[in-house]
C-alpha cells in the first residue's frame, strides 16, 4: 500500500519535471543561456586575467574565489560537527579497536604499499599544476585522503595515524581555511580588496604562487579532513 | 516528445532524482535513506553538468593547440563547490546516525519511533 502510494506521487511529481525538462534549450548547443552571458568572458580573457591555463580554476580560486573560501569553512564546520557528535565519552564498554576489522590478505597490503608512493606523487603533482592542467586542490586533496583511508583498513587507525601525529593533524585540518585567510589578506594588504589577486604591475609575479599557496592549503586541509572524519567514524579518537 | 528526447540528458537526472527520493520515502534503514539523498544530490550535479554540455567541446583548458569550442567552466566550478558540500553533508549524516545506534541500539525508522 505504501509502496503503491509512493509510486503514484512519483510519477504525479515527475510529470511537471518532465514538462519542464521539455522546455528547455536542447543539451549541447552553443546558444544555450548558460553558456551565453557571462562564460564567454572566462574563456577568452580567463588566462590573461587569472594567470589560469584551466579555466575551472580560474573560476573556483580567482573569479569565485569567495565561494570557494566559503566551502572550505562548510567542510571544516563538517569536520568539526562529526567530531562534536561522535567523540563524547562513551559508555563503559569501550573495547580496544582491533588493529583491522577483518583479516587482511598479504596481497592487498603489499598492493596498497607498493602504489602509495605513486599515489602521493600524482596528487602533488594534481595540487600543484591545478592551474595549468586538469586537477586542482580538492581533487588531489581527497586522493590523499582515500590513501590515508585504504592504509588505515589494511594497517589499522594507529599505525597511520602515526604518519600524523595528534599535534600535527590538529593544525592541517584547517589548513584551507587558514591559508585563506592568509591569502586573502595579503591580497587585501597589498592591492586593497580581500583575497583579490595582482592582474598587471610590479606584483605579477605573486599570481600564480598565490594560487599554488591556495591550492596547497586546500589539498593539505582536504586530506586531514577526509582522513579525520573516517577516523572519528570509526571510534580512533579522530 | 521530440524536445524529451534531443533533453535525454535532463530527463536520466529526472529519473536518478526519482529514484533517490523512492529510496527516502520508502525505505526505512536510515542509511538506505541516506543513499537516496545521495543519489538526489547526484542526480542535481548531473542536471547542472548537461546545462554545460556543449557538443564536440573541448575541456576548457587553454594550452598551445586549444581550440574552441570548449565545455562550459562554470557548471563544472559549481559542481566541484557542491560535490565538497555534499561530502559535508553526507559525513554529518552518517555520524548522526552512528551516534543513534550507540544509543538505541537500532537505525530503522520504523523502530525508532517506539523508542524514548
Amino acid at each position: 500500500m505504501r509502496r503503491a502510494l509512493t509510486l503514484a506521487l512519483l510519477i504525479l511529481a515527475s510529470v511537471p519535471l518532465l514538462y519542464a525538462v521539455s522546455l528547455l534549450p536542447p543539451v549541447g548547443s552553443e546558444d544555450n543561456p548558460t553558456y551565453t552571458y557571462v562564460v564567454p568572458h572566462y574563456l577568452e580573457e580567463g588566462p590573461e586575467e587569472t594567470g589560469c591555463e584551466n579555466i575551472v580554476t580560474a573560476v573556483i580560486l580567482n573569479y569565485r574565489g569567495f565561494d570557494t573560501g566559503g566551502e572550505v569553512t562548510v567542510i571544516f564546520t563538517a569536520l568539526m560537527a562529526v567530531f562534536g557528535v561522535l567523540l563524547i565519552p562513551r559508555p563503559a564498554e569501550k573495547v580496544r579497536q582491533p588493529e583491522s576489522a577483518v583479516p587482511v590478505s598479504p596481497v592487498t597490503l603489499f598492493i596498497v604499499r607498493t602504489l602509495a608512493p605513486f599515489i602521493v606523487v600524482f596528487s602533488v603533482y594534481q595540487i600543484i599544476n591545478g592551474h595549468s592542467t586538469p586537477g586542482g586542490g580538492f581533487q588531489g586533496g581527497t586522493i590523499i585522503g582515500a590513501l590515508l583511508i585504504a592504509a588505515s583498513l589494511v594497517m589499522g587507525s594507529e599505525r597511520t595515524q602515526r604518519l600524523l601525529p595528534e599535534g600535527v593533524r590538529r593544525w592541517l585540518q584547517p589548513a584551507a581555511v587558514l591559508m585563506f585567510a592568509v591569502v586573502g589578506v595579503t591580497g587585501m594588504l597589498l592591492f586593497g580588496e580581500y583575497l583579490s589577486y595582482p592582474i598587471e604591475g610590479e606584483y605579477l609575479f605573486l599570481r600564480v604562487p598565490f594560487l599554488t599557496l591556495v591550492e596547497i592549503g586546500i589539498g593539505v586541509g582536504g586530506a586531514a579532513i577526509v582522513a579525520s572524519i573516517f577516523w572519528a567514524m570509526e571510534g580512533s579518537d579522530g | 516528445m521530440r524536445a524529451l528526447w534531443t533533453n535525454i540528458d535532463y530527463v536520466a537526472s529526472v529519473i536518478l532524482f526519482l529514484i533517490g527520493l523512492y529510496a527516502i520515502m520508502v525505505k526505512g534503514n536510515l542509511i538506505k535513506k541516506l543513499m537516496g539523498l545521495n543519489i538526489m544530490e547526484t542526480a542535481v550535479f548531473a542536471f547542472v553538468m548537461s546545462a554545460g554540455i556543449v557538443t564536440d567541446g573541448d575541456a576548457p583548458i587553454m594550452g598551445a593547440g586549444a581550440k574552441p569550442p570548449f565545455a562550459n567552466p562554470l557548471p563544472q566550478g559549481l559542481i566541484l563547490t557542491g560535490i565538497v558540500v555534499a561530502l559535508s553533508t553526507s559525513a554529518l549524516a552518517l555520524s548522526l546516525i552512528i551516534r543513534i545506534y550507540r544509543q538505541y541500539g537500532t537505525i530503522e525508522s520504523d523502530d525508532l519511533w517506539g523508542v524514548e
